[in-house]
Formats: C-alpha cells, sequence, structure tokens
C-alpha cells in the first residue's frame, strides 16, 4: 500500500498529459512498480527502488557495492550513476552520498570511442561537475576542476547537438544503442540546471524520438541501421528500442518483460526506467507520427558515417536513407558501402506479425582489418581479432551484421534492387539471405522468384545468380557463391495486392534484366507498380529515367518529418499542427 | 657519450668492442636468474644478491623503464575480474614493476618522461601528464583532442610536448596547459608517430598515413619528406648519429635515411615485406638496430640495416609492437608484444624469456 501511494504521488508530481498518451502514467507506473522488484544490481532497478521506496534496504547494498567493486568504471558508469544519484538523493543516506561522490575521484572513466560512448560519458561528467561545483582538481579523477570538466563536457555535448541536428547522427537509427542516447539524454534534461542545457535536451530526446517515430511500426525499428546485434537484426523485438517504443509509443502493447521476444534482462534492458522517472513527456506530434499507420508513406533521411581517421577523403561523408512505411511492413535500406563498421544493417523488410523473426534480407559479411582501421586507430592487422573478442561474429562467414564495399542498393516505394560485386580474394565471397521460419508461406517458383507470407504481408524475392539453401534454428538461409550477384525485392499486402495468389501471378510475368560484361555489373527492372529500376554497380541509380541525386536528399523528408540537411531546424507537422525544433535558436515551437 | 660516466662502445676499437660485449653478455647471464612470474603472471622478479646488485646498478643510474598496456586478451568488457592496464613502470631493469594511474582500460598507447621528470601518456582520453612520477594525473587535453597515440617531449625543452593522434598532431608549448592542432602541410592527419631531431629540436619527423613528413618549425608546417601514400608506423633516431633515421612501414619493412631525412632508402633485406611496428638503434652501437614486426617478432641488424635477421628465439607472440634497450646494459632488450605481455632478452636479442604481463597488450616501451 505504502508502495502504492508513492507512486502516485510521483506521478501526481509531473507535468499534465493528453488524452492520447494518458496510458503513459499507466506504463510509466508499471515500469517502476515492475523494475523496483528486480533484484538485480544495475542502476535502473536502484534508481526505481529510490523512486518508489520499495526494497530501500537492497537497494543501498547494491549501490554500496556498486561504488566499492572498482573494476566497474568508464562511460556507462559515469551516467547512470550520477542519474541515480539525482532520482534518489532524498532519499540516500549521506553516507553513501559521500561514496557515489568519491566514485568520480577514484575511478577509471574511459571516455570511449564512439559517439554514444561520449555522449554518456560528458553527460555523466557535465551533471557530476554541476551537482558538486567549486571542487579543485584533486577531487576528480582526471584531475580537472569541477568548472574545467562542466566546460568541457558542455562543450562536447553542444558539438554533439550541433552535428546531430544538422548533419545526423553517425550511429543513426540503431534499435540497441538508442538507449545510449535517450538515456542521458533524459537525466540530463531532468537535471540540467541551465536553462538552455535543459532545452537542448528537450530538443535532442525529440529528435531522437521522432527519428525512431518515423520509422516505427507496431514496437519495430524499421529500415537501415548503422548499428545493431545480429540477435536482435533478426528478431526486431528483441532489440532495446522495443522497451521504448512500448513505454512511449504503447506499442507493442504487451509489457516487454511479458513478451518472449524481447529479452528484459539483456543490454541496458531497464533502463526506460529513467524514461519513466523523467518529466519528459513525448509530444503528442510525435505520438502520433509513431502510431498513424493509415497510409503509407515514403520517408528519406540523410545521416552521416562514422569519423574516418584514415583511408579515406572525407571525415563524415553522407548516409542516404529510404524508407517505405504501411501499415503492414516497412521496407528501408541504405545506399551501402562501408557506412559503419562491424554492426551494419543495410537492408530489410520488416512485418507487424505476432511471431518472432519478423525480417527478411540479405547481406554480403565482409569483414576486413582495413575496414576498421578506418575507424579505429589500432594497428590494422591486429584489429579483426580484436573485435572479434568484443563483437564475437565480426569474421564469422555466418554473420548477421556486416558493411560491406561490395554491396549498393536502390530503393523505390515498395521495391529495391541490392547489388553484390565481391571483389576476387576477398575474405567471404558469398551472400547471405534470412528467411525465418515463422513465416506462413515460402514458396520457391519455377519463375525464379520466392514468395513469403507472413500474415498480411507478402515479399517476393528475385535472386539473380544461383544459390543454394540452408536450414537452420530459425530459418531457412539462402546461400549464394556468385561474386556478381543481387536481389530483386517487391514487397506487397493484402491492401495493395489483394491476395497473396494475386501478388505472386503478378510477379512471375515479370523478370529483372541482368547485364554482367567485363566491369559493368547492371539489373533494370520494371515493378509491379510500373517503376522502372535501374541500378549499376558503382555507377548511375536510375528510377523512371531519372538519375536519382542524393545531393538532393534532405536530412529529413517525408510527410511528418522536414529539414534542410545544415539548416538545425527539423520541422514536424501532422494533422494541421506543426513542431519546429531550432536547434539553431535553442527553441521549440508548436503551432497551433 | 650520453652519460658522462660511460664510454659507447661505438668509440671504441674493433676488438676491445668484442671483450666489451662478451663481457657484457656473460655479466648479465650471470646476473639475470629469472624467476616464474609472480602475482598471477602480473610481475617478474630477479631473485637472491644478483638481483639487488642488479637493481642498485640500474638504480644508480637513474634508468626508468615505461611499459604502456592498452589492453590484455583476459579484458572482457564490463567483466569484474579484468586485469590492471595502463602505466607500469620499472626502475631495476625491468625486475619488477609497479603500477601507475589509472587501473583500467583507458587506451594507454604510450608513456614517456621528459627531462625534468615530468611522465606524459598518450591515451584514448587524451594527453596525461604527471608531475609527481605517477602518483596523480591530469588529462591535459579537451574533447577536441582524443585517440592520442605517441607523445613525445622535446629533448631540450621539456615543456614542449607533440602529440600524435589519429585526427593529426599536436603541440603544446607550454607543458600541457595548452594544446594546438598543428596539421598545415600534412596530407593525411592520422599520425602513428612523431620523432624530434635530438641535434635539431625544431625540426620534427612525423609518421603519417600517406608518407614521413618533417617540420623545420617545431610543426608550425609540414612537408612531405619521403615514402609519399606509404604508411608509415614507427620513426626512430640514432643516438650516436643523429642523421641516421629510421621509418617502420606497413608492409614494407623498415626505410632508412643517412642524411637527416633528406633521402630514404628501403631496407628489406630478410623482412619479406614486413609491417614493422617499433625500432630501436642500441644507444651504444650504430650499427645495431632491433625491430619489432607483425607476424615474425624481432628482427635484429647488426650492420646497420644492410641485412635483418629473425631473432625471436623464446618469443611466444610474434606480433611485437614494442622495444627497449637498456642504455646502461645493451644487451638488455624488452619486447612488448600485442596479446603476449613483455618479454626480455638478456643477450641482444638472441633469446627471450617472458618478462611480465600475460596475454597483454604491451602497446608502448620507451626508456629514461
Amino acid at each position: 500500500m505504502k508502495t502504492v501511494l508513492l507512486v502516485v504521488a510521483f506521478v501526481a508530481g509531473v507535468m499534465d498529459v493528453s488524452s492520447a498518451q494518458r496510458s503513459f502514467e499507466e506504463r510509466r507506473e508499471k515500469i517502476l512498480v515492475v523494475a523496483s522488484s528486480e533484484r538485480d544490481r544495475g542502476f535502473a532497478t536502484i534508481t526505481a527502488k529510490l523512486l518508489t521506496g520499495q526494497d530501500l534496504p537492497f537497494a543501498f547494498a547494491m549501490l554500496d557495492s556498486l561504488t566499492y567493486d572498482q573494476s566497474i568504471g568508464g562511460m556507462f558508469y559515469a551516467y547512470t550513476l550520477i542519474g541515480c544519484y539525482l532520482h534518489g538523493e532524498h532519499v540516500l543516506p549521506d553516507t553513501l552520498k559521500r561514496k557515489m561522490r568519491e566514485a568520480y575521484r577514484v575511478r577509471t572513466m574511459y571516455r570511449g570511442d564512439t559517439e554514444n560512448h561520449w555522449v554518456m560519458y560528458y553527460t555523466g561528467l557535465y551533471l557530476a561537475a554541476q551537482t558538486w561545483p567549486n571542487e579543485d582538481e584533486a577531487r576528480w579523477f582526471n584531475g580537472k576542476s569541477s568548472e574545467e570538466n562542466f566546460e568541457e563536457a558542455r562543450g562536447w555535448l553542444n558539438h554533439w547537438f550541433d552535428i546531430s541536428s544538422t548533419i545526423g547522427q553517425g550511429e543513426f537509427d540503431s534499435p540497441t544503442y538508442i538507449t545510449t542516447f535517450l538515456t542521458p539524454m533524459l537525466v540530463l534534461y531532468e537535471f540540467a540546471k541551465d536553462p538552455a542545457m535543459k532545452t537542448k535536451a528537450q530538443l535532442m530526446l525529440d529528435l531522437l524520438f521522432v527519428d525512431f517515430a518515423a520509422e516505427h511500426l507496431a514496437g519495430n525499428y524499421g529500415g537501415g541501421h548503422s548499428r545493431d546485434y545480429p540477435e536482435d537484426i533478426i528478431n526486431p523485438l528483441a532489440a532495446p528500442s522495443t522497451f521504448w517504443a512500448w513505454l512511449y509509443f504503447g506499442q507493442p502493447e504487451t509489457p516487454p518483460w511479458n513478451e518472449t521476444r524481447y529479452r528484459p534482462r539483456h543490454r541496458s534492458a531497464w533502463e526506460p526506467v529513467f524514461g519513466a522517472a523523467s518529466s519528459y513527456r513525448l509530444p503528442d506530434i510525435i505520438y502520433h507520427i509513431a502510431t498513424n499507420r493509415s497510409k503509407p508513406y515514403v520517408h528519406t533521411e540523410t545521416k552521416r558515417v562514422r569519423n574516418i581517421i584514415r583511408f579515406g577523403k572525407e571525415k563524415n561523408p553522407p548516409v542516404y536513407k529510404y524508407s517505405y512505411v504501411t501499415k503492414n511492413y516497412i521496407l528501408g535500406s541504405l545506399h551501402g558501402g562501408i557506412l559503419q563498421p562491424i554492426q551494419q544493417h543495410t537492408w530489410d523488410v520488416t512485418y507487424v506479425s505476432d511471431k518472432p523473426n519478423n525480417t527478411i534480407f540479405t547481406l554480403h559479411p565482409f569483414s576486413s582489418g582495413k575496414e576498421l582501421a578506418m575507424f579505429f586507430p589500432e594497428e590494422q592487422k591486429f584489429l579483426s581479432d580484436e573485435v572479434d573478442r568484443y563483437h564475437n561474429v565480426y569474421t564469422n562467414p555466418n554473420k548477421w551484421n556486416s558493411s560491406s564495399p561490395y554491396e549498393q542498393t536502390l530503393q523505390h516505394k515498395n521495391a529495391l534492387i541490392v547489388l553484390y560485386d565481391i571483389e576476387e580474394g576477398t575474405t567471404h565471397s558469398h551472400v547471405d539471405g534470412f528467411f525465418p521460419k515463422t513465416l506462413d508461406e515460402r514458396i520457391v517458383d519455377a519463375s525464379g522468384w520466392i514468395f513469403a507470407r507472413s500474415g498480411n504481408t507478402f515479399v517476393g524475392i528475385f535472386p539473380l545468380k544461383k544459390y543454394e539453401w540452408k536450414e537452420e534454428d530459425v530459418n531457412w538461409r539462402l546461400r549464394s557463391f556468385e561474386r556478381r550477384n543481387g536481389f530483386v525485392v517487391e514487397v506487397g499486402s493484402s491492401d495493395e495486392d489483394g491476395s497473396f495468389e494475386n501478388f505472386r501471378t503478378t510477379l512471375m510475368k515479370r523478370r529483372p534484366r541482368a547485364r554482367d560484361k567485363g566491369k559493368h555489373w547492371e539489373v533494370k527492372y520494371r515493378t509491379r507498380g510500373g517503376h522502372v529500376l535501374q541500378l549499376t554497380f558503382n555507377g548511375k541509380r536510375i528510377i523512371d529515367g531519372q538519375q536519382v541525386d542524393f545531393k538532393q536528399y534532405k536530412f529529413f523528408n517525408g510527410p511528418y518529418v522536414q529539414s534542410e540537411r545544415g539548416s538545425g531546424v527539423i520541422t514536424l507537422t501532422y494533422g494541421g499542427k506543426r513542431r519546429i525544433l531550432d536547434f539553431k535558436r535553442g527553441r521549440i515551437t508548436e503551432t497551433p | 657519450m650520453t652519460k658522462k660516466h660511460h664510454v659507447h662502445l661505438s668509440d671504441l676499437h674493433f676488438p676491445i668492442k668484442v671483450i666489451c660485449l662478451s663481457a657484457a653478455l656473460i655479466l648479465s647471464v650471470v646476473v639475470f636468474t629469472e624467476s616464474a612470474p609472480v602475482d598471477g603472471g602480473r610481475l617478474a622478479r630477479v631473485e637472491g644478491k644478483d638481483a639487488s646488485a642488479f637493481m642498485k646498478i640500474t638504480e644508480a643510474q637513474g634508468e626508468t623503464i615505461y611499459m604502456s598496456i592498452l589492453s590484455s586478451r583476459k579484458h572482457r568488457l564490463g567483466a569484474l575480474d579484468n586485469p590492471t592496464v595502463g602505466l607500469f613502470i620499472s626502475t631495476d631493469g625491468g625486475a619488477t614493476w609497479h603500477h601507475r594511474g589509472w587501473t583500467g582500460y583507458i587506451r594507454t598507447f604510450y608513456t614517456e618522461a621528459g627531462m625534468d621528470g615530468t611522465i606524459w601518456s598518450a591515451c584514448g582520453n587524451g594527453v596525461l601528464r604527471s608531475t609527481n612520477k605517477g602518483s596523480s594525473w591530469r588529462i591535459t587535453t579537451g574533447w577536441e583532442i582524443t585517440e592520442v597515440l605517441k607523445v613525445k617531449v622535446d629533448p631540450t625543452q621539456p615543456a614542449i610536448v607533440f602529440g600524435a593522434t589519429a585526427y593529426g598532431i599536436v603541440r603544446s608549448t607550454d607543458k600541457g596547459k595548452t594544446w594546438q592542432v598543428k596539421n598545415n602541410g600534412l596530407g593525411s592527419p592520422f599520425t602513428s608517430d612523431v620523432l624530434i631531431d635530438a641535434a635539431q629540436s625544431a625540426r620534427v619527423f612525423a609518421a603519417t598515413e600517406e608518407g614521413i613528413y618533417v617540420s623545420t618549425n617545431r610543426g608550425d608546417q609540414w612537408r612531405l619528406a619521403g615514402l609519399k601514400g606509404r604508411g608509415i608506423r614507427v620513426l626512430a633516431q640514432d643516438r650516436l648519429n643523429p642523421k641516421l633515421l629510421y621509418a617502420g612501414t606497413e608492409e614494407d619493412g623498415v626505410v632508412i635515411s643517412v642524411d637527416g631525412g633528406g633521402r630514404w632508402k628501403s631496407s628489406v633485406s630478410g623482412l619479406h615485406h614486413k609491417t614493422v611496428y617499433a625500432i630501436v638503434p642500441d644507444p651504444t652501437d650504430s650499427r645495431t638496430i632491433y625491430i619489432g614486426t607483425h607476424g615474425g617478432g624481432v628482427y635484429k641488424s647488426i650492420d646497420g640495416g644492410t641485412t635483418w635477421h629473425q631473432s625471436s628465439k623464446g618469443l611466444t607472440n610474434l606480433d611485437v609492437h614494442s622495444l627497449g634497450v637498456l642504455p646502461s646494459n645493451p644487451s638488455i632488450v624488452f619486447a612488448g608484444t600485442l596479446n603476449g605481455g613483455l618479454f626480455r632478452s638478456t643477450d641482444g636479442g638472441s633469446t627471450w624469456q617472458f618478462n611480465s604481463q600475460e596475454e597483454a597488450q604491451v602497446w608502448g616501451i620507451s626508456i629514461r
């Protein structure tokens, strides 16, 4: 009873919510109660206990052990520790507060080497320096004073806000790493005393959420991803982004901890607690963008490649992203090539299903020390082995995530061409396709098409070269050893095509025309919608006779999100309402 | 001569030199009685009276060895029992090692001390400085400077420090209070190493991903000095003859300049296009040079780099990323491997024994 009262009191303390999101308050209350009953040693569940007052002795004991255990440090510790401290300050014993403060003096706080690392590190450092001001350099792990740390963190955070709102994130649209951006920003929004910084955090939260919302479908994060883990790529609702979708978009309806496809105890599983604890509320407009799938739409984006430190002419070349979003599926793609090392996911169709493994895609399992050396400063002959220690599948020929210089795409609405032209001598020269066993139907047709159906979603894939099948635990693996290769993909649904039979019949009459001669590798295909797509590897991309000019791609371009590249201004529109995220001026305006 | 009480072997006539080297070799073999590693493989020690005698020698001469451990094959992200990494210091010729600074992973690539005793570490977190022998540290750089692979201190003006980073070259002229990016004229910013000319400290060389660059004004302006387009991993200079410069390349052995960096000549005889991560000339004999390679362990030349011979007997890991020769006793050579820890030779590289840091990535070794 005491717990319930505390939660109710906490809920009553936050700002008003719209009717559209009233259920959010129920979900946030639920997650706090459930997470506070967990008995693990994590800052998120401890924070839930501190907020609800449940199981406080255990929370204090766990916190004490976290401050004592010197083996835990770095950026993952930096922001969650201070988030927990600030949320629980009212109940924490002074002895524990002192120990938590001391952590910022004695611990190894590694800054890391990725965008998410730096966001976590500098958010933690900003709030810690704000919380303990006017302390000299001997009181901090890095030998800098409170003021120096505060200024450095502020400087980098503002730099990150600037590049993320003008040329995009390097670790963009990641179903896994979204947590490592959302949680720090939620904590920063909640506790930054500087109104300008608080507004920037709000702007960034809006941007992160609308970026997800525009490619969200029933809990799934659709489209291409900069980084994701193989187990989440082949089972999209297993990704941490699902938890955020459940909390903020109300989809899927089942709480993640009750959903077998989601693994609530894996990486950063309970961090949405920091969302439940925050006074940040998702703007209605983003909620609607995330959930209204009454009409199909095309949504394009420009992102950036992670910092290239060698073997490239540009530090952050653009990434061009295309997604076609319907109520049944999202077909999405990145334009191809090496856009992120290790964990890139270039294209897929992800569809609504009550079964796991609701996705189909192909890839070339590329690995190379030189590729890694583009992004990491260690020796190129050493990097593959080193990365394999952390991402166990990097050099594995059967891996399900990869960036390859030998992969390029062209997409127009619900049709896509993906071409491969794998250089001789490449470590793995085959391409793989993922077809889940949970499909309702999988038909290998004599016409050359492979047809797949799951519920109301229909997929047709035409392999351009010979291939073979291999049955695995949860999927059939399509494998082709042809180095010059490719697939034509069409996706449909009962809404678009009536029946699966109609879809198949229509496609059976269509056959891509491939031209494989000398250096020229090209395919031309007329879609069932009547559009002519032509993709030449390392050459032109042509749709209905018009060459695709990526330079014309906007930062965001779709019915709901608009932004010019470099402007720092993102406009959200829905149902006559408009919300403008103006990073340049540091303000948010909404009309009417 | 680098130390007033030393006579350099290169100053002696050949028969005398042979006698001296032989005597040193015998002495070193006698003095060094290796024991099994202790403390979970983290420390190795010399036992008995001989050990204390040797320690007194090296301590008297004030030689300090700085070993930078980037990581370890045992390291696991978020694991509770990760090995201690970072900076280890020995003042007894590698008999014992003592950790200084952070115990966790911050990517400590290289550490070097200036003539004023200030210690500098090149790390993922930036350039770290300690003015109290490693008891406390300050990250002297801000967020703009990261992935620092080498830090080099001006041999005559210890307030001047260079950093080689993944994003180019940085320089401080006020002992790390402020830093400036110094990339003017560089073809590729990625820089693996910088070398401050010991004879003329305004002259600085840079090992970039597209060749060797030189500056004659402490990095204000750079120009290509040689090996256009080739990845350079490391630079070194002979102590006795500063005009002798060495560069280690990616997959193309060693290049040597005998005229102070004007012209560079490949030296690949016996190297088979090896990638060279480390070069250390014998501080007492210009004709003896050691190199650390990827996959081939240590190679040694005794003819000034004309020919190279593999010198890896006893090395259980052949990816050698760092080397050090003890100036007071050049028979003592250290080889830091990637994932195999630190090895020491007491016979000028003929044989090697494991010394410290099991399965560690010994990215850097320096001796002052």
